[in-house]
């Protein structure tokens, strides 16, 4: 189905839990792995994941395919595949990670590109940036004026996590995309907008969380019991708000534990 | 170590700044919680640093950045803003703001920033 094949390389596919080696042929309008043909329009979702410490491609079409590609030209691909799949793109100028964790990001800068919506999420896509936004990540979207080449324009304002960081990034384009985008991303938000009514110490404990205090400063600034905050913590974790990362041990010391300390001490 | 001045007018975020900063090291000179008190114990504390939250009773963030900097041009003020703030934030480093963070933030952002403005 390829008119024109734009490269032909050895690839790696994981399968079964093993590396099976094969080539990859890219094409313009599909992608052949092996004899398996996966035309670029149908690819759903594309992810850069780590398998064995090594970098690969994670493509989804239906079933999900895992690449390893000689890492010169993993980037190439990368882009090629997230330029070409399935998904509606609007021409934009973007400022992705404007604030990163509260903090204003001096790398960051406008590029003109695209900004495409697929199933799994949201993509901004500059030939030297293709940063990916799986919807489950993203917080809030909101219309705003800003200040962009000494003009105030209307902007979107999207909030979203990166590595467990609040970002927001800006885009800019026609007002009537801008509107269009902002209805879609808010139904979409309202779509996965979590089943839970918070308390105010509720809301209180997940900043803090975000804020990265532990579990006894945590105790310590709300001044409630361990029980308390426990029960808290299982709430937010069964509400799918929070997830456990590590269970700590409260111990108190043995008769055997004390004398040794007592030893210690004389020592 | 370098002395914070924390200005907020919720009691909870004031101790989410204070856990993070004491924690990093630094000395919590007092809290206020509004513009109007912030200048006051500015005058009174002298502290390095001030942390200023923007939308406060009584006196605002801007009219307490204003009044602390009519009193010593050299503060050193943090604004802290919401998401949404940001001409306020421009207002702010046009009046002698030195850098903002903006909520929800992380405890290593803000201990950044505060070295930062601090030129450590």
């Amino acid at each position: 189905m390829n008119k024109k094949v734009h490269l032909r390389a050895p690839v790696a596919v994981y399968y079964d839990g093993k590396w099976v080696d094969t080539e990859l042929t890219v094409g313009d309008e599909a992608l052949l792995i092996g004899k398996q043909v996966v035309p670029l329009r149908e690819i759903e979702d594309l992810e850069e994941i780590e398998v064995d410490k090594i970098r690969c491609i994670r493509i989804k079409k239906g079933e999900k395919f895992t690449l390893q590609l000689p890492q010169k030209i993993h980037q190439q691909i990368f882009r090629y595949i997230a330029f070409n799949l399935k998904a509606d793109k609007f021409a934009v100028f973007f400022l992705a990670s404007a604030t990163v964790g509260g903090v204003v990001s001096s790398a960051a800068h406008w590029k003109k590109g695209y900004f495409s919506v697929t199933d799994e999420g949201f993509w901004f896509l500059a030939p030297k940036m293709q940063k990916r936004i799986p919807i489950d990540n993203l917080g809030s979207v909101k219309k705003d004026v800003r200040n962009v080449g000494k003009k105030q324009r209307s902007v979107l304002v999207l909030s979203h996590v990166e590595k467990s960081n609040v970002v927001t990034s800006l885009l800019l384009c026609p007002e009537s995309t801008l509107d269009m985008l902002k209805n879609y991303l808010q139904r979409i938000l309202e779509k996965h907008k979590p089943k839970i009514d918070l308390s105010e110490d509720e809301t209180q404990i997940l900043t803090l969380v975000y804020s990265g205090l532990d579990f006894a400063s945590i105790e310590n600034i709300m001044g409630i019991s361990t029980e308390k905050l426990n029960a808290y913590y299982t709430r937010l974790v069964d509400s799918g708000l929070a997830k456990v990362v590590k269970i700590r041990k409260e111990i108190e010391l043995t008769p055997r534990g004390v004398n040794m300390v007592d030893k210690i001490a004389k020592n | 170590m370098a002395k914070v001045l924390i200005v907020d007018d919720t009691a909870f975020m004031r101790k989410l700044l204070k856990n993070i900063l004491f924690g990093a090291g630094f000395d919590i000179a007092g809290e206020a919680e509004n513009g109007k008190q912030a200048v006051e114990m500015y005058q009174e504390l002298k502290p390095d640093i001030v942390t200023m939250d923007v939308v406060m009773p009584e006196m605002t963030g801007i009219e307490a950045l204003k009044g602390i900097k009519a009193l010593d041009k050299d503060a050193k003020i943090v604004m802290c803003t919401a998401i949404g703030q940001e001409k306020i934030v421009k207002t702010a480093i046009k009046l002698g703001a030195r850098g903002y963070i903006i909520k929800p933030f992380q405890a290593p952002k803000v201990i950044e920033e505060i070295k930062k403005v601090l030129g450590q």
